[in-house]
């Protein structure tokens, strides 16, 4: 049997690396039963696109962000709250964990069963114009944010003004000043060039949203046990490369720009701003009162 | 065998005389239907061809571009650059091209320099006695220059493609040179053209009609200055400048000029709306097409064969030029670039050739392929916009084809035109 | 756009016919046009808002994306009404009257063909997607495809307009059967 496989990701980068382990992986463990041949950058469609298309069969694998599957899948959703997670590890301890099974659970519901969690690290500001360290240094900055409430919340609340933008738009924004700022991890910040154009880095790290591997449901839940766990080892072998991949990249993406003469800061206590998102949490509560066991769930996870 | 279907299909359909963005979107389900795909897969395709924000520049430009025409905008525009450079032969045709070097570097994208300058160059040149297909040619091809000299998104998604290791602010310098080679010599075809149909120049009014006209257009005029300092200041984003292209050119003619009566204005909607629909469904279509022709792994099968025929350096270089010009001939340039840079980016530089100067010839390439039959959106855009069949344009578009050959191979064996620029910074 | 006054007096049901079908483009063209002009100004209001008021209107971008759908599938479906598409008729004008109209034909069903295809799997594509939201503006995701499915439902209608017209001697096309 031949699968076909999403990812957005260019040649050499952490997840395209680990994809194509999992084919290898795949086909090895499987006795060759299963082949899985990998389209990589995004060239079947984009990360909407391809979540759909695997939950209506045309492909049976894929490497998502959590991030867009929230609009299907509300237990998805909730991490993208703001400042959920303490750090990556504690994501990965809650992923492990019986909050990982409930997000689990819901995206099987909606025809996306994850196989393995990876790394995407810890979004955080930056901009063209100074250090971020309090909220206060939010406030009337223009930045780009993706498409979601929470993000756009997350930036009203701090004080600034979210100006959803199409990706291929922000560099020339950021340039010229359409927009002031944008927020992404340390690899997106080095290849996407924004470096070049917004020179301060502050790690806010406000949102730390893991990846999926995912399969169809109905592909997997038609498989043997045996063909089943072949696949999940496959998967979580994959996995355990690139988070290997992912730190290593991190660090030479951090390496490259900071020598390109980016300024990095670290904020000491982020407290003001875990604060200023007091509302974002009750606004999203209020409106998923379902969610509020997950949340408090993650929330105690040590 | 599915490939087969899908593209004997289309050729079918286009020669029944099926309008060809159902021909592309007809042969597309079809392949679907036959890979056991789901046909619902078929349609998001077809969709998301165009729920893409960068698009949105295509309704705003053309109805700037009809406003202007039919508020009177246009006609002194007009008026200003035949009184400045009719005397010359196929003077109007130099003046578009030129307009697209200066546009194309300010919006970065070839179908916003056809719907903005297009919509007012093309009913201009007819006025003036250039046939249809001339205008159209010249307009189609002298889009390029939007892709090539920077700013431009795709250089953007070369450079990300190319896995990170170039910097952004120099691939944009490395465009410049190239892209102002191939508008001369745009222009030099858009002269020798001219003088073989025989185009005659109109005798100089005078300085005094000079300036008139030139005090005449001055509002016209600030439409590009509104565009143009609005983006480079950042008050707005390409996209949004379309918008406000639109916007001033309705205030301009309503209370400026007092040109634009109601009627005048409700035809420069509907003319803008029906252009704007006939780009759009043939961009949408061609994306499910697109996505057949990467399921069946064409650009992929496409590469392997043509550079497994040789080891010659400078045959080897023939051929990445030749595969990326097929494949810019079928499908459009996002996908492309995504698709192709990784596989002969590390074959170019084994030959020596510095990923910036790989990025122009790649860039030159598809974008030539946006202005080739049977698939290119640019000159389906042109067409639409001067409302001229295709195959009308495609008789005599070889001139300019040519002349951005030549442009390519200079691009391709004399590094230093791409790389001149970046080296000094 | 009415050219069904070219050739002798055509029977009272294709004037019926014509009238719906011209009704119907008209209407399209109403919709488009008014959403051409909304998206211009909401552009306007997108700017605005980030400028004067320091508050980005978050809505705008996916509203807009929304509007566009409209403006192509509506107007595509008029553009199949009055047969303004782009097409190549090479081969349509170089062969006898008799396998044009065979041509013509063929052509007018496989967009009936593919208009009733549209119809379908735009109305499934609708339905999977009514429950998720389109972010920042909360509004069903399925809206996205709605207008796909009545571009199917009108290029259907507007097809059959044509053969009936050509079966009928009245057809409109200026490349076709005179
Ligand atoms: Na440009
Ligand atoms: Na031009």
């Amino acid at each position: 049997e031949q699968w076909r496989g999403w990812n957005i990701h260019v040649d050499g980068y952490p997840n395209t690396v680990a994809m194509e382990k999992f084919a290898e992986l795949l086909a090895e463990k499987t006795g060759g039963e299963i082949t899985l041949q990998m389209f990589h950058g995004g060239t079947l469609g984009s990360q909407p696109d391809a979540i759909e298309q695997v939950r209506l069969g045309g492909l049976e694998i894929g490497n998502f962000n959590l991030g867009p599957i929230g609009p299907i899948a509300a237990e998805a959703n909730v991490v993208s709250l703001p400042f959920i997670f303490k750090d990556v590890p504690h994501m990965f301890r809650v992923l492990e964990g019986e909050g990982g099974q409930k997000i689990s659970d819901g995206m099987a519901a909606k025809g996306l069963t994850p196989l393995a969690w990876y790394d995407a690290g810890a979004r955080s500001f930056y901009n063209g114009a100074k250090p971020i360290e309090a909220p206060a240094d939010v406030a009337g900055m223009k930045v780009r944010v993706m498409n979601n409430d929470l993000y756009s919340g997350m930036i009203s609340e701090l004080g600034g003004n979210p100006s959803p933008m199409a990706f291929a738009e922000v560099y020339q924004s950021l340039k010229t000043g359409v927009v002031d700022g944008a927020e992404n991890n340390w690899p997106s910040y080095e290849s996407t060039g924004h470096f070049e154009v917004a020179g301060y880095y502050s790690l806010s790290q406000h949102l730390i949203i893991p990846e999926c591997l995912c399969i169809n449901t109905d592909v997997y839940n038609a498989l043997s046990d045996d063909m089943k766990a072949a696949v999940k080892e496959a998967a979580v072998e994959s996995a355990e490369l690139q988070h290997q991949l992912w730190a290593e990249r991190e660090a030479a993406s951090r390496e490259k720009v900071e020598a390109a003469g980016v300024k990095t800061n670290e904020i000491a206590d982020k407290t003001p701003f875990q604060e200023a998102m007091v509302p974002v949490y009750e606004a999203y509560l209020a409106a998923n009162p379902d969610l509020r066991p997950l949340v408090e769930l993650i929330q105690a996870t040590e | 065998m599915g490939l087969l279907v899908l593209l004997g299909l289309f050729a079918l359909c286009v020669v029944v005389g099926v309008p060809v963005a159902f021909a592309l979107g007809i042969s597309a389900l079809a392949a679907f239907w036959f890979e056991g795909l789901p046909l619902m897969i078929g349609f998001q395709r077809i969709i998301s061809g165009i729920n893409v924000f960068a698009l949105m520049a295509i309704p705003f430009f053309i109805f700037a571009g009809e406003l202007m025409f039919h508020g009177g905008i246009a006609q002194r525009l007009v008026r200003f650059a035949s009184a400045a450079v009719g005397a010359v032969r196929g003077g109007l045709g130099i003046v578009n091209v030129l307009s697209s070097m200066l546009f194309g570097g300010i919006s970065g994208s070839a179908i916003a320099d056809i719907s903005a300058l297009g919509s007012i160059m093309i009913p201009v040149m007819k006025e003036k006695g250039y046939d249809t297909d001339y205008a159209v040619n010249v307009t189609v091809t002298s889009s390029l220059a939007g892709i090539i000299i920077p700013p431009s998104h795709n250089m953007i998604i070369y450079a990300i493609a190319a896995g990170g290791g170039i910097s952004i602010s120099k691939l944009f310098l490395a465009g410049v040179v190239p892209g102002v080679l191939m508008c001369l010599c745009l222009a030099l075809a858009a002269y020798v053209v001219a003088v073989r149909r025989g185009y005659k120049g109109e005798p100089f009014p005078g300085w005094r009609a000079l300036a008139f006209s030139f005090l005449d257009a001055i509002p016209g005029l600030m439409t590009a200055v509104i565009i143009v300092g609005g983006v480079l200041s950042g008050v707005f984003t390409v996209t949004e400048s379309g918008a406000f292209g639109a916007i001033y050119a309705f205030v301009v003619t309503l209370l400026f000029y007092r040109n634009l009566t109601w009627m005048k204005f409700r035809t420069a909607v509907s003319s803008a709306v029906k252009t704007t629909a006939m780009v759009m469904i043939l961009i949408a279509c061609a994306g499910a097409f697109a996505y057949m022709l990467t399921f069946y792994r064409v650009p992929n099968l496409t590469v392997e064969f043509l550079t497994g025929l040789t080891e010659n350096r400078i045959l080897i270089l023939l051929m990445i030029n030749l595969a990326l010009l097929l494949l810019g001939m079928i499908m459009d340039m996002a996908a492309l670039i995504l698709i192709c840079t990784p596989i002969f980016l590390p074959v170019a530089t084994s030959l020596g050739i510095d990923p910036m100067q790989f990025g122009m010839i790649l860039l030159v390439n598809l974008g030539l392929g946006l202005c080739t039959p049977p698939v290119g959106t640019c000159l389906f855009a042109g067409c639409a916009v001067g409302r001229l069949p295709m195959e009308k344009a495609v008789r005599t578009i070889w001139p300019f084809y040519l002349a951005i050959l030549v442009a390519l191979m200079l691009i391709t064996f004399v590094p230093a035109i791409s790389m001149t620029l970046p080296g000094l910074i | 756009m009415t050219n069904s006054d070219l050739s002798r007096d055509p029977p009272a049901f294709l004037v019926w016919m014509d009238a719906f079908l011209d009704g119907l483009a008209n209407i399209c063209r109403l919709v488009t046009g008014v959403s051409l002009v909304v998206l211009t100004v909401i552009f306007g209001w997108l700017v605005f808002g980030r400028y004067v008021l320091n508050a980005t209107p978050t809505w705008v971008e996916q509203v807009a994306l929304l509007l566009v759908m409209v403006i192509a599938f509506l107007g595509a479906a008029v553009g199949v009404h009055d047969h303004t598409h782009i097409s190549v008729a090479v081969l349509r004008t170089a062969v006898s009257a008799k396998v044009r109209l065979v041509l013509v034909i063929v052509s007018d069903v496989l967009m009936v063909g593919f208009g009733a295809l549209m119809i379908r799997y735009g109305a499934e594509l609708t339905l999977f997607k009514w429950d998720s939201q389109i972010p920042l503006i909360q509004m069903p995701e399925g809206l996205r495809s709605l207008p796909l499915t009545i571009c199917g439902g009108l290029i259907v209608l507007f097809s059959l307009g044509h053969i009936v017209r050509l079966l009928f001697g009245n057809d409109m096309r200026t490349d076709s059967i005179q």
